[in-house]
């Protein structure tokens, strides 16, 4: 049973992701809501990493991607991606893991398999 | 209305009248938990049904933590006939996701209200509130050094035990069942009495979480998969970890094998050989985890034969991949997979692939997995397919016999091949029936294939409704169409429940074609 897990880049879906950004976002419009995580670290353990860890989304970590851009898909979705709203990931907790995704280096296999 | 999700209300109430309750609403659950601007409710606009979202746009989202909140939230929607649309943790993909039935309700979310009332470990029962995730409650269970199992359902570490059960879920345990499993519920009903199911009924009762049935009318199951009133918490049964767990594939090569193999399970499955819910599973469905249509073709349509041979040929993927799990002390383990193995071996096909042989298989990782409580969203690649974000569970029941298993692949390949889409599907096998679980793939960013799939549906209704098959849930957009399907008697009973219940039709018209508008 061979596995060929392969890595999608979305430049393009980023790229337009991030242009959209500034007129769709307003970080103030959400509810300040003390949740339940205990980091951001803890939210990418154990919602984003099951997909962007696994091969099913696009690698995410290692990509210096601009928090807004994380916040925005996050609330929103992106085509495949489901949207979660505050009552799941509160704003604080989702400016944590954003800033986590955004500061956190590549690991070394994801950096290999991005370039192809 | 400025301060409104783009001017939606709910069906027949003035701007004025909602203002209103809004206002309430706030004074209740304080400003942040009453969200009614668009940038707030951006996440309650993503649906993967090929409908513009503007069909189930909210007109505002609620979040509450008590049932003392919930019963406030009652009485002040009775007071305006505010429709209100209850989620646990709101990850119905696929049947809807947390959109309303239609545009214009005001989503109640009970994310926030997640306590984990009462795990008992040697009972091996649990009490919990809506918003507790599969996720938190396997974390609580490793924390307390429980040695129990939770049995989720694919989507597991997001989605939660009271939604998924209340909409009449499936996993892949032995306790697959998710509504068997289930053990008393405590409902807001609409008059904002408070009511405890079966033994909750008596006071100090200690018996609540651990025989279901109670006295007289068993009432449970008319709170599922309906609109009878707002579930604030549900006990359910924990599987004891079992000493050994040993998950298995077979690979059978054609499509007509699926026959045989329904033949052979069957009976593995109802003498309790394979005590889990086994699933039987179809080539782009196996596939999902690392292959992607366009890594093929490019072209629009169906994807032609010679591709999924291609695939199978490529990635060694059966036409057919059967996923059991035996579960017991060493002994018992080692008699069951005798018992398998001999059945397989006497069948004279199939290959059997053992937990070693797969070694770090993306598809039998996940499949096990699921098969003994673990978390995980791998079976999200189903959506990289063919991508865009579009999905519809077609989910009729077989009678667990080969035969009628084939019949329902042939219709429904031929129905989707027709509308330019794929069979993407498995069955799950409990003991006599089986869910036949098609994933109606599409992309939502293109009109035509859109319009396509809801056409798709629609004639997959129409078509297995005429050969006397139902479907056992489905999204907001079809539920009408399928309440139609089990005939006007079962819709007046329903609507007559609905009368006496919620005379204000307040909570979620529409859900399961219930609703006294229409
Ligand atoms: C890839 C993939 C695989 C999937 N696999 C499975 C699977 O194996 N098995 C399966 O069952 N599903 C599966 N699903 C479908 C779905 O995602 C799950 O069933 C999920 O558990 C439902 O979401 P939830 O738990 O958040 O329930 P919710 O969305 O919270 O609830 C579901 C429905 O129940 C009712 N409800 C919820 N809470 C209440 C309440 N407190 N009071 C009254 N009514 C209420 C509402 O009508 C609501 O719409 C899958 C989806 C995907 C995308």
């Amino acid at each position: 049973m061979a596995v060929s897990t392969r890595w999608i880049t979305t430049k393009w879906s980023l790229a337009a992701g991030i242009l959209g950004l500034a007129c769709l976002l307003s970080l103030a419009a959400w509810a300040e809501v003390n949740g339940s995580w205990k980091n951001g670290e803890e939210v990418y353990a154990k919602v984003c990493g099951y997909c962007h860890q696994t091969g099913i989304g696009p690698v995410i970590k290692g990509r210096k991607l601009p928090p807004e851009y994380t916040v925005h898909v996050v609330r929103n979705g992106l085509r495949a991606m489901p949207a979660f709203p505050a009552a799941f990931i509160d704003d604080k907790a989702l400016r944590e893991v954003a800033g986590y995704i955004s500061k956190s280096a590549a690991e070394q296999k994801q950096e290999a398999e991005n370039e192809r | 209305m400025a301060t409104n999700n783009h001017n939606v209300l709910p069906r027949g109430i003035e701007p004025s009248e909602f203002l209103t309750a809004v206002e309430k609403f706030k004074a209740l659950l304080g400003a942040e938990n009453v969200l009614t601007e668009p940038s707030q409710l951006a996440p309650y606009m993503k649906i993967m049904m090929p409908v513009a979202e503007s069909e189930h746009a909210p007109s505002a989202a609620l979040t509450a933590t008590t049932v003392e909140q919930v019963q406030g939230i009652v009485k002040i929607c009775n007071e305006h006939k505010i429709p209100i649309w209850t989620v646990s943790t709101g990850r119905n993909f696929g049947y809807g996701t947390a959109a309303p039935h239609h545009r214009g309700q005001v989503i109640l979310n009970l994310n926030k209200m997640n306590k984990i009332i009462e795990v008992d470990p040697v009972l091996c029962t649990a009490l919990v509130e809506p918003g507790v995730t599969y996720q938190q409650l396997v974390d609580y269970l490793k924390e307390k050094g429980y040695k129990l199992w939770v049995d989720p359902p694919a989507p597991s570490a997001i989605a939660s035990p009271v939604g998924n059960t209340l909409d009449r879920g499936v996993g892949y345990t032995p306790y697959a069942e998710h509504f068997m499993f289930s053990c008393g519920m405590e409902v807001v009903l609409a008059n904002g009495e408070v009511l405890r199911t079966a033994m909750g009924g008596i006071p100090n009762s200690n018996t609540w979480q651990t025989f279901k049935w109670g006295y007289g009318p068993y009432l449970d199951g008319i709170f599922t998969q309906s609109n009878y009133g707002i579930v604030t918490k549900m006990g359910f049964w924990l599987m004891p970890e079992p000493p050994v767990f040993k998950p298995f594939a077979i690979k059978y090569d054609k499509d007509e094998d699926i026959e045989d193999l329904v033949e052979m399970f069957r009976p593995l499955s109802i003498n309790g050989i394979i005590p889990n819910g086994v699933v039987l599973v179809g080539t782009l469905w196996e596939a999902s985890p690392t292959v992607r249509r366009s890594d093929y073709t490019t072209e629009k349509g169906a994807t032609s034969k010679a591709i999924i041979q291609r695939i199978r040929d490529e990635h060694q993927i059966g036409a057919w991949t059967a996923y059991g799990a035996l579960y017991g002390t060493q002994e018992q383990v080692d008699v069951n997979w005798r018992i398998v193995t001999d059945t397989v071996k006497a069948a004279g096909k199939g290959i059997i692939v053992t937990e070693e042989e797969a070694g770090d298989d993306i598809a039998f990782t996940y499949r096990a997995d699921l098969m003994r409580g673990n978390m995980t969203l791998v079976e999200f690649g189903l959506y990289n397919w063919r991508g865009g974000g579009g999905s519809m569970w077609f989910a009729p029941v077989s009678q667990a016999k080969g035969s009628e298993t084939r019949k329902q692949v042939e219709l429904a390949t031929r129905i989707l091949n027709k509308h330019g889409l794929d069979y993407v599907g498995e069955f799950i096998v409990t003991q006599r029936a089986l869910h036949h679980l098609i994933d109606v793939l599409y992309d939502r960013t293109d009109p035509e294939e859109m319009k396509a799939a809801y056409a798709c549906f629609d004639e997959l209704l129409d078509e297995f409704t005429k050969h006397g098959y139902g479907v056992y849930r489905v999204n907001p957009e079809f539920m009408h169409k399928v309440a139609d399907s089990f005939g006007p008697t079962q819709r007046a009973v329903n609507k007559t429940l609905k009368r006496a219940l919620d005379p204000n039709n307040i909570f979620a018209p529409g859900k399961s074609g219930i609703d006294l508008e229409s």
